[in-house]
């Protein structure tokens, strides 16, 4: 095959993010519109000061010509996300997290950090958060088998990460297993 | 690695010569090892390339002999400290260690302890391996030269070819996830 390496085994980032704006976010439109069909389904009437769940590509388009005000997901927030980095280091196991949170928060913090309530903090504590995670994996790559691996509530982006090394060295192990019987 | 017959991998691992010690005297196949001798003679030991001691040890003519970069000496050594040793040295030109063990494992009656040799050791090397592959990745085009020392150095000198792929697709998604986490950056500024 002609593709790099790299590109044989994963997505790439950007294309993830693209994945991610398709889920539907909550925002309080500041213009009106019909229900207007698109390929991916019809989404409105948008009636301010209503709330509409929009596609985030969408939200953002709006946002970008100052349409709308994104509302913020729940798990978006100071609170949480630190109730969060303590479980993370508290516990053996990765805690639970929107599959798509890192995608997500990233695309809300450039396009809309003035809906959200301080964005420096969250920034950091995603970084935080993003940091700790990083550290279980690694910590996980010792006890990697040959044929099985527990990865629950890792997250699209932290799987897409470690997906081309890890089946790649899966692999490596499967060769120099030996089957008990034969 | 692979058993695939046009694996280029598995042909560069097999790309070895295996001692052996003959047990039958075999006339008129002296040059095999290369003298001027013209017969074979019993419990002489010849250098023999990996395809033809399949042939020779089945068929009971001759013992193969563990090859160095198995034997004992490294096994104490992988013992001690798996990240200290220098496999690609330890198999000449490509350094496929895994890919040569595990050829000599095929051939071997008790392929559970090479087995385990060879599984113990990746698994820990592995860890290093990415953790070096990330914090080269880290570095970025500019930063050549970090806080490097000597040991990391030689332990990446010293990488088999395998481990030497799944460094560069390590070091390849890192790179990719900085690249995405700084465009945020710069579109905010």
């Amino acid at each position: 095959m002609s593709l790099p390496p790299a590109l044989r085994a994963s997505v790439t980032p950007p294309e993830l993010e693209l994945i991610a704006c398709q889920q539907l976010i909550e925002i309080i439109p500041l213009i009106r519109m019909e229900k207007t069909a698109f390929i991916a389904g019809a989404y409105g009437p948008l009636r301010p000061p209503h709330r509409a769940s929009i596609p985030i590509w969408m939200a953002l388009n709006l946002k970008q010509k100052k349409k709308c005000h994104i509302v913020a997901p729940e798990w978006l927030s100071v609170e949480f996300l630190e109730a969060k980095i303590k479980q993370e280091t508290t516990q053996a196991e990765f805690t639970k997290l929107p599959f798509r949170f890192a995608e997500i928060s990233r695309v809300l913090l450039d396009g809309a950090s003035d809906d959200l309530q301080n964005p420096d903090k969250l920034r950091t504590l995603l970084q935080d958060l993003r940091e700790a995670r990083q550290a279980k994996a690694r910590a996980g790559l010792e006890s990697l088998e040959h044929s099985i691996l527990g990865l629950s509530n890792l997250s699209a982006m932290e799987i897409n990460e470690i997906r081309p090394f890890f089946i790649q060295a899966m692999a490596v192990l499967r060769q120099l297993h030996v089957p008990e019987t034969r | 690695m692979e058993e695939d017959y046009f694996s280029i991998d598995a042909i560069l691992a097999e790309n070895q010569k295996v001692g052996c010690r003959f047990k039958v005297d075999i006339p008129d196949m002296g040059h095999l090892g290369g003298g001027g001798e013209r017969n074979i003679t019993r419990s002489n030991t010849l250098q023999l390339p990996i395809w033809m001691v399949y042939t020779v040890v089945l068929s009971d003519w001759a013992d193969m002999i563990m090859p160095p970069a198995f034997g004992s000496k490294v096994r104490n050594a992988l013992n001690a400290e798996p990240c200290s040793v220098r496999l690609a040295n330890l198999v000449g030109a490509g350094g496929l260690w895994y890919g040569f063990g595990k050829t000599i494992m095929e051939m071997l009656d008790d392929k559970k302890e090479m087995s385990d040799l060879l599984t113990t050791t990746f698994r820990k090397r592995l860890v290093e391996v990415i953790d070096q592959a990330q914090y080269f990745a880290a570095l970025g085009p500019a930063g050549g030269v970090g806080p490097s020392s000597d040991s990391s150095q030689s332990f990446r000198e010293g990488l088999d070819g395998t481990e030497r792929e799944l460094f560069a697709l390590a070091q390849e998604g890192s790179k990719r996830m900085k690249r995405w986490y700084e465009e945020g950056e710069k579109a905010r500024r």
